[in-house]
């Protein structure tokens, strides 16, 4: 099946909200989104946007069964690392299952690392919930590493009332 | 003990580098450390900088053995949660030894808290070494929360070799 990637544009928010919430269900977690795609037009395509997003779509004669042609997206932005430079963050990469196994996952993904190194960056990095073996076992087979169960990393997180006691004790 | 926190400038790049690679040390991998105080300087002050610094300084009169004043650092920079929005990284919190305990670290996190607020963020993330009992506990005691405990989520990371072949589509 032919498809395209492209840089999203402010129009394909909508959809790229429609498919964050695909992909939030498919982790068991809808009730977690908290923004829409009002939030996706401000943050993403200002003077200093705060993600880049590329967008997978089929042609018309392709279309969904409810009927939509953007398909998959991969949602990323630039971060660093201070003991090798710059580095780029894959937030999320989304095919509709109607979609899967044509490809379209691997062109995205290859698609941010292509645009990474453009940039310089010398790492992609990204994470995966621990119950999700095809996404850990597709990420593993293409050279991935898993920092977590290798060198023992956590993610931490301050939200909510912990983070504003927190900034109140700025100096 | 008097200290301030402040922005970092180009002119702290020296004395943040000489902490990255005291905080390396400390994580027992002081030979992954490849970037330099150029790097940070092109990296971190530059139109659209990958990251943001913080520093914590001392008096003169409470300089350090070796005659230091840049007794700590914080580094941080933006990223995006497509569930919840604008968030902060904290890549780096670090406080020379000899000077702990006197809540410069408490206060560097919390001025990252607070910036982070100020941008709209509505989370403050970062990881952690499993075995790093002492800095997981501060963490916690703070009010973070372990996601990769709670969720299961694993931090994944594709570089070198493996990034080149992404790239490149082959997959």
């Amino acid at each position: 099946m032919k498809f395209n990637i492209c840089a999203a544009k402010p129009e394909d928010c909508k959809d790229i909200a429609r498919m964050i919430m695909e992909l939030a269900v498919y982790e068991k977690m809808p009730d977690q989104v908290k923004i829409s795609y009002k939030e996706l037009e401000k943050d993403g395509f200002g003077p200093n946007p705060f993600y880049q997003c590329l967008v997978a779509e089929v042609p018309e004669e392709h279309k969904s069964k409810d009927g939509h042609t953007k398909v998959g997206y991969a949602l990323f932005f630039y971060t660093y690392s201070t003991w090798k430079g710059r580095t780029v963050y894959m937030e999320d990469l989304y095919v509709m299952p109607e979609y899967r196994g044509k490809g379209m996952g691997k062109a995205l993904m290859a698609t941010v690392a292509k645009v990474a190194k453009e940039q310089h960056c010398v790492r992609l990095q990204f994470s995966v919930l621990d119950w999700n073996k095809p996404s850990l076992d597709f990420y593993l087979s293409k050279g991935a590493e898993d920092l977590t169960a290798k060198e023992g990393w956590h993610f931490l997180r301050f939200h909510g009332i912990a983070l504003d006691n927190l900034a109140q004790e700025a100096p | 003990m008097g200290f301030i926190i402040r922005a970092a400038t180009l002119e702290d790049c020296k004395d943040i580098s000489r902490m990255i690679l005291e905080l390396a040390e400390y994580e027992k991998v002081s030979d992954q450390v490849k970037i330099t105080q150029r790097d940070l300087e092109q990296d971190g002050f530059s139109k659209n900088p990958f990251f943001h610094g913080i520093i914590a300084e001392v008096p003169e009169d409470l300089k350090s053995k070796e005659g230091h004043t840049k007794v700590g650092y914080a580094l941080y920079f933006y990223t995006y949660s497509s569930w919840k929005g604008r968030a902060v990284y904290m890549e780096d919190l670090y406080v020379m030894p000899e000077f702990r305990g006197k809540g410069i670290g408490k206060a560097l996190m919390s001025k990252v808290s607070q910036l982070g607020l100020a941008a709209g963020c509505t989370q403050l993330n970062f990881t952690v070494l499993d075995w790093n009992k002492s800095s997981l506990d501060f963490y916690l005691k703070q009010g973070c929360w372990d996601v990769t405990s709670d969720l299961g989520y694993h931090c994944m990371r594709c570089e070198g070799v493996a990034l080149e072949h992404l790239a490149q589509g082959d997959l």
